[in-house]
């Protein structure tokens, strides 16, 4: 193997690469474009926000990252790899807890490892240690429908982080919980992340919970849809909830709104003059 | 006690009475009786008035006995009837044994394979479209007028059903399930069988509802074109004979056939839901 100094895969510290990523659909002969051009990357134990408006291919994005949807042009990178298609080091949660029903909570965390027949009996301890941890003792045997929403969303989260992936891809895990759940469910994601450190990408409409919860925020306009700005949170770690009523906290929630406000109307601008 | 705090009546409280509760009970219960109930008041007013009918109007029994002739007959050649009840169950239950695997797996392949999914669907649905009773004599022509051809006949009209109704389902699965699965490298056999399959278990039981009448039809009209047995051929010797009540109790042994038939997918459905079911 040679190393190379220059080119896609090669920034310093970064984990995730993405180099003019460019996602066109085709729905039914008619093309659309889902992302143009993305180009940023993330360092190794960083965790970035992206935040959209609806429908300007947040989703894509990631799901184009995880290696689930192809590209259209472009490079990816993890770990200096280009990434062709699912790679176990991914942990992925999705805006839907989809848990199978049929299963217990204990089953839908060792799901990832059935499926990548890896062996129980060596994950089954790490299931126990991750269910006990998020705050789900004693509901290893119960069905997702003996569950509360926040409760699925905690079993995904366990399931996310069954094979100690190094690379954590969440697509709106919390935006379908009550505000109450959803508060909590940032506390938990943060004494998650002093635990277990890892790579993460997490794509909010939440300006608030993309601000307390990373340490840069990628915003995404739609038409086109691109990464408009790229800000740094500079709040120290161990993070808590309370940071939300600082007034730094709020000054910055305040500019990212701006930022997508503008992102929001020149789309719809150029929108309403290409029609 | 003035340093209490009120404890303020409201309405629709937790805090129930038993009698309350109780009240409720009943009054669910009462509901579900007269559910229960208001068919078969129906049903036995029916019977009840044709036997009025038929003693009344002095009309000829070969042309529509009285129920009571008919049960007399059903209790007279309980074993006859039972007799020929065994070859049209036993030809139903093949027929219905081998369409479920047949249209689940053709199903599945062509959920699989876009290519024979295309080669397939506009013929499939062709077929759908032709009247298929109208085949029945062909089958006989092509299998002999022995039990194959009944069942071939039967499997032919009734797996249909099956496979439209499984495919529907395993398309079911919404894309977020199928992203994770996925996501953590799940083979197409492991997401059909673990994901897809489970997920289908409701479509494929309504299209098995349909399917198992659909069987007894097979077989019947298999019976009544070329059979020396079975009910199919009773009812068309009985009829030919001018036997109505006897003809007429051996249909009343085929719709138990056919409940019997009904209620084993029913009560599959129950326990399969017991341990797939999201409620
Ligand atoms: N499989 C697909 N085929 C065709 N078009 C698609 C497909 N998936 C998404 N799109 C389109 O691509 C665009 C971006 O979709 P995407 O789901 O990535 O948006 P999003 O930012 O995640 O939205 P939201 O915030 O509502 O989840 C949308 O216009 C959508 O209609
Ligand atoms: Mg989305």
């Amino acid at each position: 193997m040679t190393e190379t100094t220059s080119g896609p895969g090669s920034d310093r510290d970064a984990d995730i690469v993405c180099r003019q990523v460019r996602k066109v659909y085709n729905a039914n002969g008619r093309l659309l474009e889902a992302v143009r051009n993305a180009d940023f990357t993330v360092a190794d134990g960083e965790f970035v926000a992206l935040l959209g408006p609806s429908g300007c291919g947040k989703s894509t994005l990631l799901m184009m990252i995880g290696g689930i949807e192809s590209i259209t042009s472009g490079e990816i990178y993890a770990g200096g790899e280009p990434v062709t298609g699912p790679r176990r080091e991914f942990g992925i949660m999705l805006q839907d807890p989809t848990l199978l029903p049929w299963k217990s909570a204990m089953d839908n965390v060792m799901f990832p490892i059935d499926m990548m027949r890896l062996s129980r009996r060596q994950y089954m301890d790490r299931a126990l240690e991750l269910l006990h941890t998020i705050g789900l003792a004693g509901f290893e045997r119960s069905k997702p429908r003996e569950l509360s929403g926040g409760m699925r969303q905690r079993v995904a989260i366990c399931r996310a982080l069954i094979s100690d992936p190094r690379v954590l891809l969440m697509d709106e895990p919390f935006s379908a919980l009550d505000a109450m759940t959803r508060d909590e469910m940032n506390i938990l994601m943060l004494d998650l992340w002093e635990t277990y450190r890892k790579t993460a990408i997490f794509v909010t409409h939440s300006i608030r919970e993309a601000v307390l919860l990373s340490d840069r925020v990628l915003v995404m306009r739609d038409r086109p849809s691109t990464i408009i700005s790229d800000t740094s949170i500079p709040f120290p770690r161990p993070r808590s909830i309370g940071l939300g009523e600082t007034p730094e906290f709020n000054e910055l929630c305040a500019m990212l709104r701006d930022l997508i406000e503008v992102a929001r109307s020149d789309g719809a601008a150029q929108g309403g003059a290409a029609s | 006690m003035k340093d209490q705090p009120q404890v303020l009546p409201v309405e629709g409280s937790v805090i129930e009475g038993p009698g309350r509760y109780r009240r409720r009970l009943t009054a669910l219960s009462r509901q579900a009786l007269l559910a229960a109930v208001l068919p078969i008041v129906t049903a036995v007013t029916a019977l009840l008035v044709w036997e009025l009918l038929v003693r009344q109007s002095g009309i000829a029994h070969s042309i529509l006995p009285p129920p009571s002739a008919i049960f007399d007959k059903l209790a007279g050649f309980l074993g006859l009837l039972l007799k020929h009840a065994v070859p049209t169950t036993y030809e139903t239950l093949v027929a219905f044994a081998i369409s479920i695997p047949l249209g689940i797996v053709l199903a599945a392949i062509m959920i699989y394979s876009p290519p024979i999914n295309r080669a397939l669907y506009a013929n499939l649905v062709f077929f759908q479209l032709i009247p298929k009773i109208a085949l029945a004599p062909m089958f006989i022509v092509w299998l002999g007028i022995g039990a194959e051809s009944r069942v071939a006949f039967s499997i032919f009209i009734c797996f249909f059903p099956i496979l439209i109704s499984t495919v529907t389902g395993l398309q079911a699965v919404d894309r977020d399930m199928l992203r994770l699965c996925k996501a953590v490298g799940a083979s197409d056999l492991q997401v059909l069988i673990h994901v897809r399959f489970p997920y289908s278990f409701p479509y494929i039981f309504a299209g098995m509802k349909v399917a198992v009448t659909l069987a007894i039809i097979g077989v019947v009209v298999g019976e009544f074109i070329a059979s020396t047995e079975g009910l199919g051929y009773l009812i068309l010797f009985a009829s030919s004979r001018q036997q109505t009540d006897l003809g007429l109790a051996a249909i009343t042994v085929l719709c138990v056939v056919g409940l019997m038939f009904y209620a084993l997918v029913v009560l599959s459905e129950m326990v399969i839901e017991k341990f797939y079911g999201s409620h």
